[in-house]
C-alpha cells in the first residue's frame, strides 16, 4: 500500500480517505513554538466533488490512492456507457453515468477529454474545457441584430442549452466554455 | 534563475529597520543590556517538536576529525549563561533556525527578539512586553485593550472544560464534538488532545476583534495567556495555583496568531535536568534523534537570578504591523529564495 507523509502533502496530491479518493485542495501546517504540529487539509472528494477539511498529526503516513489522469479521445455513447480510446495504443475504456456526470451535455465524438481513473476506472470525465458544437434549435433571432445585447437560449448538438445572442441561428457552430457553460464566440474555421 | 529579487517590498524593508530603531531605543530607555551569544553549539535544545539544523566543524589541518555542531533555535540557553555571570537584564535581535517550520506563518530561518528581565516574575514581564509591542502595533492597526487570562479561563470560554483536570476520555469527547475525531489515537497523551484542542478551536480566536457590542468592537487584542499545564512546562517553574500545579509559562497573541512565548525562569538544575532526560527519551520514543545535554546551560543555571524571559518572533510582528497574511511578505528572501 502507498502512502504519503505528511510532510510531502501539496495540493492535488490524491489520497484515500474513509474508503473514497480524495484530491488535496489546500495544506496548512498548524505549528505552535511548542508542541505537536498538524497538517490540516481541505480536501475534495474525486466522487462526489464534496470539499472537507480534516486534520492530521504531522508526520503521520496516509494511504495514497491509486488515482491517474488520462487524455481520452471520446467515441460513443451506446445507451448505457460512454467509450474512450487511448488515441495511440487504441485501448478503449467504458465510463458510466457517474463517472460522466455533468460532462455528458459536452461530449462530442472526436474531441480529447480528460479521464480520471481510480484503481484502472473512470471516476470522472472532464471534458475539454472549449468545445465547439453545432446550434441544433433556437428562436429565430430578430434580423439585423448584432448588438450582441440580450439573449435566447440555444439548444446544441450534443443537447446542452446555452445562452447566446440574438443574432445565432440554426445550424451555426459556436465555441462554448464547459467550466461555465457559457458562450463566447462564433467558431473561426 | 528570474526569483533572484526580494520579495519583500521597500516599505516593509524600511518597517523592519524602523521597528528595529523603536525596539534598541526602547531597551536603552529601560536599561536593558543588548548582548550578542553564538549561532553554533555543541549542544542544543531537546524539546521533541523543535528539531535543530545541523552541521560539522572541519579542522583546518586533520580533515578526519570533525565534530558536530547545532544552529540554535532561540539564543536562551547562552542568555541564561550571561545572567548567572552577572550580566544583569539583556536583551538579543538573532537570526534562529527550525528545521521543518515552512508555511504561511514559518520561515526555516527567522529573527527573535529575546530578553531578560533579572528580578522580574512573568506578570511584571508581560506588562513590559505588552508597553513595547502596543509602542510598536498601535501606529498601524488600531488596538482594543490588551487582554490577560490563563490557559485554564480560554478552554472554559471556548469549549467548556477545564484542561488540568479534564480526563482523556473528557479531551476525546471533546475534540469528536468538534469534528477532530480519527486525528489522534488512545494512545496519544493528554497534552497532544490539548495541543489539538487549543490549536484548532482556541489560537484562531485569541486577540481577534470582539463581536460584542462594547466601543472595542472591531479592533484586534494582544492575549497575553498564561499558567500552562505543568506538563508542558518547558523551562519554566511550575507552581500551585488552587490546587492545580500550573506551568509559570504564557503565551501571547494577537489575531488568532501566536508572537511569542515567555516563561518565569525555572533555576533548579537538578529538574531541568530531569525535564530533559525525558524530552530525550520521548525522542527515543518518537525514533527521533536524540541530542546532547547543554552542560555550559545546566551548571550556569545553578546561580542563575532569578528572572522571566520571553522570545518574540520579529516577523510574525512584522506581519502584524503590516497586515501581511504570509510571512515572506516581510522577509527579503524567503527559504525558497535563500
Amino acid at each position: 500500500m502507498a502512502t504519503y507523509n505528511t510532510n510531502e502533502f501539496r495540493s492535488g496530491l490524491k489520497l484515500m480517505i474513509d474508503g473514497d479518493p480524495y484530491a488535496i485542495v489546500e495544506n496548512e501546517v498548524v505549528k505552535p513554538g511548542k508542541g505537536q504540529a498538524f497538517n490540516r487539509i481541505k480536501v475534495k472528494n474525486l466522487k462526489t466533488g464534496r470539499v472537507v477539511e480534516r486534520t492530521y498529526k504531522s508526520g503521520e503516513s496516509v494511504e495514497a490512492a491509486d488515482v491517474m489522469d488520462t487524455e481520452l479521445q471520446y467515441l460513443y455513447n451506446d445507451g448505457e456507457q460512454w467509450h474512450f480510446m487511448h488515441p495511440e495504443t487504441f485501448e478503449q475504456i467504458a465510463a458510466d453515468k457517474a463517472a460522466v456526470g455533468d460532462a455528458e451535455k459536452w461530449l462530442k465524438e472526436q474531441d480529447m477529454c480528460t479521464i480520471t481513473l481510480w484503481n484502472g476506472n473512470p471516476l470522472v470525465v472532464t471534458p475539454p474545457n472549449f468545445v465547439t458544437l453545432t446550434v441544433t434549435d433556437t428562436d429565430p433571432g430578430l434580423k439585423g441584430d448584432t448588438s450582441g445585447g440580450g439573449g435566447k437560449p440555444a439548444t446544441m448538438e450534443t443537447g446542452a442549452v446555452v445562452q447566446v445572442p440574438l443574432f445565432v441561428q440554426i445550424g451555426e457552430e459556436l465555441k462554448i466554455d464547459t467550466r461555465t457553460g457559457k458562450y463566447v464566440s462564433r467558431a473561426k474555421d | 534563475m528570474n526569483n533572484w529579487q526580494p520579495v519583500a517590498s521597500p516599505e516593509l524593508i524600511r518597517l523592519r529597520a524602523q521597528s528595529l530603531k523603536t525596539i534598541r531605543r526602547f531597551f536603552e530607555q529601560h536599561n536593558v543590556l543588548e548582548v550578542d551569544t553564538p549561532v553554533l553549539s555543541s549542544a542544543t535544545i531537546t524539546d521533541p517538536f523543535i528539531e535543530s539544523f545541523q552541521t560539522h566543524y572541519i579542522p583546518l589541518t586533520r580533515q578526519i576529525e570533525h565534530t558536530r555542531y547545532y544552529l540554535h533555535t532561540s539564543p536562551e540557553f547562552a542568555m541564561k549563561r550571561l545572567l548567572a555571570a552577572g550580566s544583569g537584564s539583556i536583551y538579543q535581535i538573532a537570526k534562529v533556525f527550525r528545521q521543518g517550520e515552512l508555511s504561511p506563518r514559518h520561515n526555516p530561518e527567522f529573527t527573535l527578539l529575546e530578553w531578560y528581565r533579572e528580578g522580574w516574575d512573568h506578570h511584571q514581564l508581560m506588562t513590559e512586553i505588552d508597553q513595547l509591542l502596543t509602542l510598536l502595533i498601535a501606529e498601524h492597526l488600531p488596538l482594543a485593550e490588551s487582554r490577560f487570562i490563563s490557559y485554564q479561563q480560554a478552554f472554559e470560554k471556548h469549549l467548556h472544560i477545564n484542561p488540568h483536570t479534564a480526563d482523556i476520555n473528557e479531551l476525546m469527547a471533546c475534540a469528536r464534538a468538534q469534528q477532530l475525531d480519527n486525528v489522534l489515537d488512545k494512545t496519544d497523551s493528554k497534552d497532544r488532545y490539548l495541543e489539538l484542542l487549543f490549536s484548532h478551536c482556541i489560537e484562531p480566536f485569541l486577540g481577534k476583534p470582539e463581536q460584542d457590542k462594547s466601543e472595542q468592537t472591531g479592533k484586534a487584542q494582544l492575549c497575553f495567556l498564561y499558567h500552562y499545564p505543568a506538563t508542558q512546562a518547558s523551562l519554566a517553574r511550575i507552581t500551585e495555583t488552587n490546587g492545580v500545579s500550573v506551568a509559570e509559562r504564557f503565551e501571547i497573541f494577537i489575531n488568532g496568531m501566536e508572537l511569542g512565548n515567555g516563561f518565569y525562569e525555572l533555576n533548579n538544575t537538578q529538574e531541568q535536568r530531569e525535564r530533559f532526560v525525558h524530552d530525550n527519551e520521548q525522542r527515543k520514543h518518537n525514533g527521533q534523534q536524540t541530542v546532547p545535554l547543554d552542560e555550559h546551560f545546566l551548571a550556569a543555571l545553578e546561580t542563575l537570578p532569578d528572572c522571566a524571559g520571553v522570545a518574540i518572533g520579529i516577523e510574525r510582528l512584522l506581519m502584524v504591523m503590516s497586515g501581511s497574511r504570509h510571512i515572506n511578505n516581510v522577509l527579503n528572501f524567503p527559504f525558497e529564495r535563500a
